[in-house]
């Protein structure tokens, strides 16, 4: 049985108003927005069916515990979780936002990560890129923990991560060894259309294409010299989207053999940044038809390194959840286990218990 | 085969100029670089395009201590292609992106006064 790691967990608040024990008194009183308010909602809700019961889906640590590591579909019940809880999406007052931030950190901390006995759970420092002063600041009060394995910051942006006024931001999780991973954020705030010519209409219009929002600060953090000047950057696009990679780094790639002398700082491909910047969470949307043409999956993953760059995340609790087998489906063995944990595991510096022991009996 | 075939006097090719030469299957460009002497196939290898007719002039570096993090270098010794602008060091075919996409390069001599093209 490979041993797997889930790399996208939402961990929710028992209740919208939970929040507010973890705001400093100054902001108590303040209107923050919830976290499903959301202009397209999925088919039968955000989250599954059979999560909504005795607690709120995602807000239980011994329920999710057991969903995740014991009663996982196939037995695949998983070796470690990181959580990332979503934020309130970019709000007007940024300083308000960043004790938002601050105040999750706590919360996952105290309700999540310390009491975790287990050692499996880890979790992410969310911060406000709208604040960079405020960013950096908390990334420097919470890097020091040991459960703390990256940075989290919204997919919405109303500038790309390449800019300048954020440099600083990436700077500070790179000196703390610390990646960066961008999830579309729970609640709208006040943000910009989620794709390039406006509204989609329903859902599945949204669901297609806000994650491939992750390509534009891809190609700003690539292009602006950011991974050039921060070898230990590292971003993890976690709503996937990894399916579309080659054909848009191939219009990167050839745009750079042709106007190169624009931005002399990118002194490679393109692409050749992926695998030292770049890593994906796996998303239920992403990749071929299952039942599509034999080792089409294989192929396409091969192609521009994609087995490499990408890991599987479950989005629990979400409506999409995907199980580990499923997000592996139509992989050879070599793909499966960089996706299940290998790829996780070099990223976050976690040791699957039992792995080295097989091993070694293998060698 | 080729063969050294006259090409022009050397006061016809001044620093910065070039003679487009009818030699092999595309022709040859004979350019006088700072007053030194190269010859490069007026054939792009990306697709093919008539690289001699494209712009000759310097290429950009990397100077992060400028304000425009741009500094400009080998000003007279690159050629950018007419077609999509890739760059190539008429020193020594090298495109400049990508050092592995290089174009032929032809050897040329000066014999009391006069240019030749071994082409």
């Amino acid at each position: 049985m490979s041993p797997v790691i889930d790399t996208n967990v939402q961990p929710h608040f028992r209740y919208n108003a939970e929040i507010r024990r973890y705001l400093p008194v100054a902001h108590q009183l303040r209107s923050v927005p919830d976290v499903e308010r959301q202009w397209y909602q999925a088919p039968g809700g955000d989250y599954r069916q059979d999560l909504y019961g005795e607690h709120y889906p995602g807000s239980d640590p011994a329920t999710v515990s057991r969903h995740l590591f014991d009663d996982a579909p196939g037995g695949m019940g998983v070796a470690f979780a990181i959580l990332n809880p979503l934020t309130r999406g970019n709000i007007a007052d940024y300083l308000l936002n960043s004790r938002i931030c601050a105040a999750v950190n706590d919360w996952l901390l105290d309700r999540w990560l310390e009491p975790d006995t287990t050692n499996r759970f880890r979790g992410t420092i969310r911060v406000n890129p709208e604040d960079p002063k405020g960013a950096v600041a908390e990334i420097e009060r919470l890097a020091g923990h040991p459960k703390l394995v990256q940075v989290g910051v919204p997919m919405q942006s109303r500038e790309p991560y390449g800019k300048p006024m954020f440099e600083p931001i990436w700077e500070a999780a790179a000196a703390h060894r610390l990646p960066v991973a961008v999830h579309i954020n729970g609640g709208n705030g006040v943000d910009y259309p989620p794709t390039f010519a406006g509204h989609a209409h329903t859902y599945p219009g949204y669901a297609a294409f806000m994650p491939l929002n992750y390509f534009v600060h891809l190609a700003t953090l690539i292009v602006e010299g950011v991974f050039g000047r921060h070898p230990d950057l590292k971003f993890v696009f976690a709503d996937g989207g990894y399916d579309i990679l080659t054909p848009l780094m191939w219009r990167l790639d050839t745009f750079w053999l042709s106007m190169r002398d624009q931005t002399p700082w990118v002194d490679r491909y393109p692409s050749e940044y992926l695998p030292g910047h770049v890593r994906f969470c796996s998303s239920a949307f992403d990749g071929p038809l299952k039942g599509g043409e034999a080792g089409e999956m294989q192929r396409w993953m091969d192609m521009t390194g994609k087995s490499d760059l990408l890991m599987y995340g479950s989005s629990y609790p979400h409506w999409s959840t995907s199980a580990a087998d499923v997000s592996a489906a139509g992989l050879d063995a070599d793909q499966r286990d960089k996706v299940l944990w290998q790829n996780a595991s070099e990223l976050y510096d976690l040791t699957v218990q039992g792995l080295a022991d097989q091993k070694e009996e293998a060698s | 085969m080729s063969k050294r075939r006259f090409v022009c006097s050397l006061d016809e090719l001044p620093p910065g100029g070039m003679k487009l030469v009818d030699a092999g299957k595309f022709g040859v460009g004979v350019y006088n670089v700072r007053g030194a002497l190269y010859a490069i196939v007026n054939y792009c290898s990306h697709e093919g395009a008539p690289l001699c007719l494209g712009l000759v002039g310097g290429t950009n570096e990397s100077a992060p201590d400028e304000p425009d993090r741009l500094r400009r270098v080998r000003d007279g010794q690159i050629v950018r292609c007419p077609w999509h602008n890739w760059e190539f060091d008429i020193t020594t075919g090298q495109n400049i992106a990508d050092p592995r996409r290089r174009i032929r390069t032809y050897q040329v001599d000066v014999t009391d006064g006069e240019v030749y093209l071994t082409a």
